[in-house]
Formats: C-alpha cells, sequence, structure tokens
C-alpha cells in the first residue's frame, strides 16, 4: 500500500514537540533478538529510527485500534502493543527501567486519535452543558434547572449525535444577556467575549461530529445536521427571558415617573 | 493529468483511497503538517508543508460534497484535535477554576499544555 512515506518521515522528525521519546528495545520479527532503537512518540503515530541522530525513522506503528500491556517475557520492563486481525502482529518493546517501562504504557495507551476524540467530546459537552447552566442561572429563571437542561447521559446518544458546540455566537448573546439581567451574580466572561484566546490567537473551531464509518466519495454527501431539539430549546430558553424582560420593561412603563 | 474514480475513506487522520471494485486501499495519505485548498470548480487539492507544489486533487460530485469534504479534511489532523482539547480546557478551567483534565489523570501530559506545542 502505498504511504506518503515523505510526509511521514516530515511528522517524525519536524520540531512540533513530541509526545514521548527515549531508547527502547524491540523485538525482531522473525528472530526473537532485541534491537535497541530510538522510539519518537507522535499524536497517533509511533515512529522508530536506528540510532537518535537518524534523519528518517526506519518504520512507524500507528496506534490505532490496539491494546497497550504488560507482557511475560524473559526480557526486563517488557511490554506488549497488540492488535486484532488474524495478520497483524504484536510487537514487544522493552524498557530500560521501571519507571520508562510505566510512562511508555501509560502515553502509547492514550495516544490513539480515538482517545482523543473522546476526551474532546466529553469537554465539548461538559462546556455546553456548562454554558446552558449559566444562562438559567439568570434573572428569574432559577427553577429546576435539570427541565431544560442538557441530559448528561452520554450512553444514550450516539457518538455522531452529539451536537457540536457552536463556536463564538452564543457567548457573545450569553454575555448580553446576563449583564443586562438584573439580579444576575454570574459575572459575565469578559475576557471570552470575541474571538480569540488570552494568548491571542484566534479561536479553532470546534471539531464537527464525525461519523464513525467514513464518507464515501460516491455517496450524496449527507452533512450530519445540527440536533434541532437542541437550537430550539436553546431558542425557547432566550426567547423567555426576552419575553420577562420586555414584561418587565412595559411594566415599568406605566408606573408615573416621579 | 488523467482523473481516475476512486472510494475516498476517511479514517482518523487518514485519507484512505481504493480502486472502486476492491477491499484493500491501493493508498492512504497521512494527514499531519497539509493544507487543503479550493481549487477550481468541485475540485480540491491536499498539499504537504514539505513538498507544497506537490498537488494531490481530487473531483467531486457537486459544490456541496466538495465543501463538506473540505470541512472534513481541514479538522481531520491530531494535532488539530490537540489544539480543541486545549482551547476547552482553558474554557472550562476559566468558567469553574478546576482542570477538567483531572478526572482522567491526563493534567500533567506535555501534550495538553497551553503554549507547547506551537502551529
Amino acid at each position: 500500500m502505498k504511504l506518503n512515506e515523505r510526509s511521514l518521515a516530515f511528522y517524525a522528525t519536524c520540531d512540533s514537540p513530541a509526545d514521548n521519546a527515549g531508547f527502547l528495545y524491540k523485538r525482531g520479527e522473525r528472530h526473537t533478538a532485541y534491537h535497541r532503537r530510538w522510539f519518537v512518540l507522535k499524536g497517533n503515530m509511533l515512529f522508530y529510527f536506528e540510532e537518535r541522530e537518524s534523519r528518517e525513522p526506519v518504520g512507524v506503528i500507528v496506534l490505532e485500534g490496539c491494546t497497550v500491556e504488560l507482557c511475560d517475557s524473559a526480557e526486563e520492563f517488557a511490554f506488549a502493543i497488540r492488535f486484532g486481525g488474524a495478520k497483524s502482529r504484536t510487537y514487544v518493546l522493552a524498557a530500560e527501567s521501571q519507571a520508562a517501562m510505566e510512562s511508555w504504557v501509560k502515553s502509547l495507551s492514550r495516544a490513539s486519535f480515538d482517545y482523543m476524540r473522546l476526551v474532546v467530546r466529553e469537554l465539548e459537552k461538559q462546556l455546553e452543558e456548562m454554558r446552558w447552566g449559566l444562562a438559567g442561572g439568570c434573572g428569574g429563571c432559577r427553577g429546576s434547572p435539570s427541565s431544560w437542561k442538557l441530559k448528561p447521559s452520554g450512553l444514550e446518544r450516539s457518538p455522531e449525535r452529539l451536537p457540536a458546540l457552536p463556536a463564538v455566537l452564543p457567548k457573545e448573546n450569553g454575555c448580553a444577556v446576563w449583564n443586562n439581567v438584573p439580579g444576575a451574580d454570574q459575572p459575565p466572561d469578559t475576557s471570552g467575549c470575541g474571538g480569540h484566546d488570552s494568548e491571542g490567537n484566534p479561536r479553532p473551531p470546534p471539531p464537527p461530529r464525525r461519523r464513525a464509518s467514513s464518507s464515501e466519495a460516491g455517496s450524496a454527501g449527507v452533512a450530519a445536521a445540527e440536533s434541532p431539539s437542541t437550537f430550539n430549546r436553546l431558542h425557547e430558553q432566550y426567547g423567555r427571558e426576552v419575553a420577562r424582560l420586555r414584561q418587565d420593561w412595559l411594566q415599568r412603563q406605566r408606573v408615573p415617573r416621579p | 493529468a488523467v482523473l481516475k474514480k476512486r472510494l475516498v475513506k476517511l479514517v482518523v487522520n487518514f485519507l484512505f483511497y481504493f480502486r472502486t471494485d476492491e477491499a484493500e486501499p491501493i493508498g492512504a495519505l497521512l494527514l499531519e503538517h497539509c493544507r487543503i485548498t479550493k481549487e477550481e470548480e468541485n475540485v480540491f487539492s491536499i498539499s504537504f508543508v514539505e513538498e507544497p507544489e506537490r498537488k494531490y486533487c481530487f473531483e467531486c460530485d457537486s459544490k456541496e460534497q466538495c465543501q463538506e469534504w473540505i470541512e472534513a479534511l481541514k479538522r481531520a489532523s491530531y494535532e488539530f484535535m490537540r489544539r480543541s482539547l486545549i482551547f476547552y480546557r482553558n474554557e472550562i478551567q476559566k468558567m469553574t477554576g478546576k482542570d477538567p483534565l483531572e478526572q482522567y489523570g491526563i493534567s500533567e501530559e506535555a501534550r495538553f499544555q497551553l503554549g507547547t506545542h506551537k502551529q
């Protein structure tokens, strides 16, 4: 299978920081002798070089769908990267100390793209729930928050249907609402309003919902739709807030001014 | 340049391509440090930082499909996912004063620190 090897080699050797690096012994495929190699973990790719100064990796292991486990071996501090599938091989590696072994097992078992995506979705969900919670805390809307708060049960929701967090807009609306409503004790997140984070870098847009299966060129590309209930509820929420403010204002207009 | 019809699959940060009647991919592109560009009508290209003049061009059936792929590919890299994670972590920390990564036991990992990974 063809691979853009130059790009892989570039990714391996460019100066973006590695997630882990060090010497490990790698057991050969056919002969069980161990060879000392320089390993570099970047993202979900584990590259290995003949030597630390080598300009190009000798090989790469893509860490998707694998398990990392300790293994019984004559070699001390050994662990294995195991893949499913009949034709897949198991990579047996050995570190030079207990601490190094533990550090590698930890970082390798969390290196997959899937793991990263899981954590990102979890944080996205937390952030969304928090924003709803804060909007509900304004003014008189202190009723049971659970009535219109997002039900957090991730188990019910299929991963593909998690609503994407809208980028900047609701946050700016949220600031305006909180500022105007009397009695709101939530400090408006003024540092958050606007499109830049504290470092002045433009915010990355939220990752889209990804289909677990992949897109096909031949299909009529169905864009994942926003969950209508999420936006309806948000819209309804803001609508109630606006209606209440309007009523307050109208009432104040009727009272004769002193 | 000849256009060949291919089945294309985006799986994590790899773009696999197949002959339309085969089960095994002919090849794959790792989507790190790459640039996705809209070319002419219904066409986008992928090029890589270390070889910017070499463009992998893809022609789509419609401009909607083209746009969908461009959006998906721009967000397909591990590095993009990492930046999003750092962004959300920071937002939550600002709002709650707590680090949301603590519950996962990964808050000390270098790869999630703000400012460690420049673009």
